[in-house]
C-alpha cells in the first residue's frame, strides 16, 4: 500500500466523519460532496477509473445537487397556496 | 430508551460481534490481492475474443450484457417514477419565477459565474461525449459519458439562469432519448435472436483492437446506454429544478 493510498484512506475517514458530525443539512450536503470527491480520488489511485468516473459524477455532483434542490424546495414559502394544491 | 440503556446495548453488541469482526479481518486477502479468477480470465480473453481493450465495457455490454439490460430498465423505471411524481404543479412554464425563501435574497449573477458557465458547459459536454464514444478503448463508457453530458447542461443553469436552461432542455427530447436508448439496447438483443443466435449475441463485425469503432454490437448497446442515461439524468434534474419554482408570484430573478 503506497503513501498515496494510505493518505487517501485517512482523508476518506476524515471526510466521512465530517458527513456524520455535520448537523446543518446544507453543510452536510457539501460534506457529502467532498466525501464523494475523495472516494473518486481513491478509486482513481486504486486503478479503477471507470468507477471513479461514475462516483465523481453521481456521488460528488448529481446526488448533492438533488439534495440541495430538496432543501431549497422545503424552505420555500408556499403560502398562500393556490386552490388546486392540497 | 434512555441513553444509559442504549450505551449498554451498544457495548453488549460490541462484545458479541468483535470476535467475529476480528476473525474476518485477520483472514482477509492481502490489500490489492484478487484471489477470484474471473477478472484475470476476462483480461486474457476479451482482447482476442471481442477486439476491445476496456474490459469493463466487455463485461458490461457483452459477457454480462443481460445484467446491463436489467439495469437499463431499472433506471428507466426510476426516472419514470420521478417524473410521474413531480410533473405537474410547479415550474412548467418557461417564465416561472423562483420561489421565495424567507430571509434569503436572490443575488444577481456575477459575470465570473456567467463566463465559467458558458466556457465550461460546451467543453464538459464534449468530454462526456468523448467518454461515451471511447467506451471500447479507454475507461468510461455510456453510463459515465451520459451522466457527464447531463451534468454539463447544469452549467447552463448556473451561467444563464432558469430560463436559458429551460430553453435548451426540451423534455420531449429527453423523454425520447431516455426511452429510445433503453429500447435500442433491448432491440440489440432481439436483433441477435432474429438471425437465429441467442439473445444479445455479438453478431456485428468486431473491428480492430484499440480502434474506436471496435466491439461490434457493443458499440450500438453503448450508444443506447449513453442516450438513456444522459436523457434520464437530465430529466431528473429538470423535474427537480422545476420544484424550486413557484406557480404564482414569486421573486424577481
Amino acid at each position: 500500500m503506497s503513501i498515496l493510498i494510505a493518505a487517501l484512506l485517512l482523508l476518506l475517514a476524515a471526510t466521512g466523519a465530517g458527513v456524520v458530525l455535520t448537523r446543518a443539512p446544507r453543510r452536510q450536503v457539501l460534506a457529502l460532496s467532498v466525501n464523494g470527491l475523495v472516494l473518486a480520488l481513491l478509486f482513481m489511485a486504486l486503478q479503477a477509473p471507470d468507477v471513479a468516473f461514475a462516483e465523481i459524477t453521481v456521488g460528488a455532483a448529481a446526488v448533492p445537487l438533488l439534495f440541495l434542490i430538496v432543501l431549497a424546495s422545503m424552505k420555500m414559502d408556499r403560502s398562500p397556496r393556490p386552490p388546486d394544491e392540497p | 430508551m434512555t441513553p444509559k440503556l442504549r450505551l449498554a446495548l451498544f457495548l453488549l453488541a460490541c462484545i458479541v460481534t468483535l470476535p467475529a469482526i476480528l476473525l474476518l479481518a485477520l483472514h482477509m486477502p492481502a490489500f490489492g490481492a484478487h484471489p477470484l479468477p474471473y477478472g484475470d480470465a476476462i483480461d486474457a480473453a476479451a482482447p482476442g475474443e471481442r477486439h476491445i481493450s476496456n474490459m469493463v465495457s466487455a463485461i458490461n455490454f457483452d459477457y454480462r450484457g443481460f445484467d446491463t439490460l436489467g439495469e437499463e430498465f431499472m433506471l428507466l423505471c426510476a426516472v419514470t417514477g420521478t417524473v410521474v411524481l413531480l410533473r405537474g404543479s410547479r415550474g412548467e412554464a418557461l417564465e416561472a419565477r423562483p420561489g421565495i425563501v424567507k430571509g434569503r435574497r436572490i443575488l444577481p449573477r456575477s459575470d465570473a459565474v456567467v463566463l465559467i458557465g458558458r466556457l465550461f458547459a460546451p467543453l464538459i459536454m464534449l468530454f462526456g461525449i468523448y467518454v461515451a464514444v471511447h467506451a471500447m478503448t479507454t475507461p468510461g463508457g455510456g453510463f459515465q459519458g451520459g451522466v457527464i453530458a447531463a451534468t454539463s447542461a447544469l452549467l447552463v443553469f448556473f451561467g444563464d439562469g432558469y430560463h436559458g436552461w429551460r430553453g435548451v432542455m426540451k423534455s420531449q427530447v429527453l423523454d425520447a432519448l431516455e426511452g429510445g436508448g433503453a429500447a435500442l439496447y433491448a432491440l440489440c438483443g432481439f436483433a441477435s435472436m432474429a438471425i437465429g443466435a441467442p439473445f444479445l449475441t455479438n453478431f456485428l463485425p468486431l473491428g480492430t483492437l484499440k480502434d474506436v469503432w471496435s466491439g461490434g454490437l457493443m458499440l450500438v448497446e453503448n450508444a443506447g446506454v449513453a442516450c438513456a442515461v444522459g436523457g434520464g439524468f437530465a430529466m431528473i434534474f429538470l423535474e427537480f429544478l422545476e420544484e424550486t419554482r413557484t406557480k404564482k408570484g414569486g421573486a424577481k430573478e
